[in-house]
């Protein structure tokens, strides 16, 4: 893979990461408009659990919540992206770039559900 | 909400700024929010206006993305501590910090917008080091007519960077962009499309402490994210037709008048 597909692979997966969680935002924000919710009400807690069954009822929290995972999902999506096309052309030290990042994101992770 | 975060989003568009420089003074003095908790919501919209726009900065060929990635190894580390850190901070001292950084930026772009337009920008000198396996990655990270240099201390300033846009919810190109253009020799064109690449990483990697520590309401980050990515779209349609330069003092003053209620509510009087 080259450099320049390369960009050109992730370039689109941006745009289109970034196109679907903007729709579903604009989803839940629309979907908060009808069911006349003000954005200064309470608002349920980010529950992985939960996620499927907001979605499958249509709330607002379930589109809302799945739109900004996948706002920051994307990025990490990106470096993903990367790792794979690093690996594919053999460029040993932006794979071992890439794969820090992915693991430094990972203790993002830890680091926040260890805290809480 | 999303009526502001339109105008936050138009005006971070047109300057060359992520929104979270007026996003975080809209929820917390417009809305009540806490700080941290606008912070949070911030830290959403940046990523959502990096995102389109890194997209076409990668097509074309204006950001670097071996150097921004190297780079975000050390934005995303500063992240996790930043984001950490936001949470042992009391909101008057996170008010105080957002109120310095206000008065930099102003102070900063009161400066540009006094100084001719197109100034010079640093030469980037030719490589004269051995080749070294470190020489060598660091000549992969170069792009056409520039040479980068430094990257000790600009992995430094990018952990830096990284703390910074997770403890105020920006997305840090106050710091990256000079860093890169300033003291590594990388244009300012490609050094802004690079910061702007690296804003998603840098602040996915706090926003996902933040959202694990309940630190990002959904119902205050969406009519907000959402008027940001309208209002950034609005902005670069229009940069073309608006006069920059009158633009930036109306933002500085602005941006005075947001700092004098930030330290407000840092006092304990806002």
């Amino acid at each position: 893979m080259t450099e320049r597909s390369l960009e050109s692979s992730i370039a689109r997966l941006l745009t289109a990461g970034t196109y679907v969680s903007v729709t579903l935002i604009a989803i839940g924000v629309v979907s908060l408009a009808i069911a006349g919710t003000s954005p200064l009400d309470s608002a349920p807690p980010f529950d992985p659990a939960r996620l499927g069954a907001d979605l499958a009822a249509l709330k607002p929290a379930g589109f809302l919540w799945l739109g900004i995972l996948g706002v920051i999902v994307t990025p990490a999506a990106r470096v993903a992206a990367a790792l794979v096309g690093y690996a594919r052309s053999g460029e040993r030290p932006m794979l071992v770039v890439s794969a820090l990042i992915l693991i430094v994101i990972a203790l993002g992770v830890l680091s926040g559900t260890s805290a809480s | 909400m999303l009526g502001g975060g339109v105008v936050a989003g138009v005006f971070g568009s047109l300057l060359g700024l992520g929104g979270g420089i007026l996003i975080v003074p809209l929820l917390s003095l417009g809305f009540g929010l806490p700080v941290r908790e606008a912070v949070g919501v911030s830290l959403v919209c940046v990523i959502v206006t990096s995102g389109a726009s890194a997209a076409v900065y990668l097509e074309r060929k204006v950001a670097n993305l071996r150097l921004g990635m190297v780079l975000e190894l050390f934005t995303a580390a500063g992240a996790v501590v930043g984001g950490l850190v936001a949470f042992l901070l009391d909101d008057r001292l996170l008010a105080a910090l957002f109120t310095g950084m206000l008065l930099y930026v102003a102070f900063s772009m009161l400066r540009r917008a006094r100084a001719p337009e197109g100034a010079a920008a640093p030469e980037s000198p030719a490589p004269s080091a051995p080749a070294s396996e470190g020489r060598r990655f660091i000549d992969s990270l170069s792009g056409p007519g520039y040479q980068v240099h430094h990257l000790r201390f600009g992995a430094v300033g990018a952990v830096f960077a990284g703390v910074l846009s997770a403890i105020l919810g920006i997305g840090g190109g106050i710091v990256k962009v000079p860093l890169m253009h300033l003291a590594m020799g990388v244009p300012l064109r490609v050094a802004t499309a690079t910061s702007n690449l690296m804003v998603g990483i840098t602040a996915s990697t706090s926003a996902i402490v933040y959202l694990l520590r309940a630190g990002i309401d959904p119902y205050v980050a969406g009519p907000t994210a959402l008027g940001v990515f309208v209002g950034a779209a609005i902005g670069s349609r229009a940069a073309h037709r608006v006069d920059l330069r009158v633009l930036r003092f109306l933002f500085v003053a602005v941006l005075l008048y947001t700092a004098f209620e930030m330290g407000r509510r840092a006092a304990g009087s806002g």
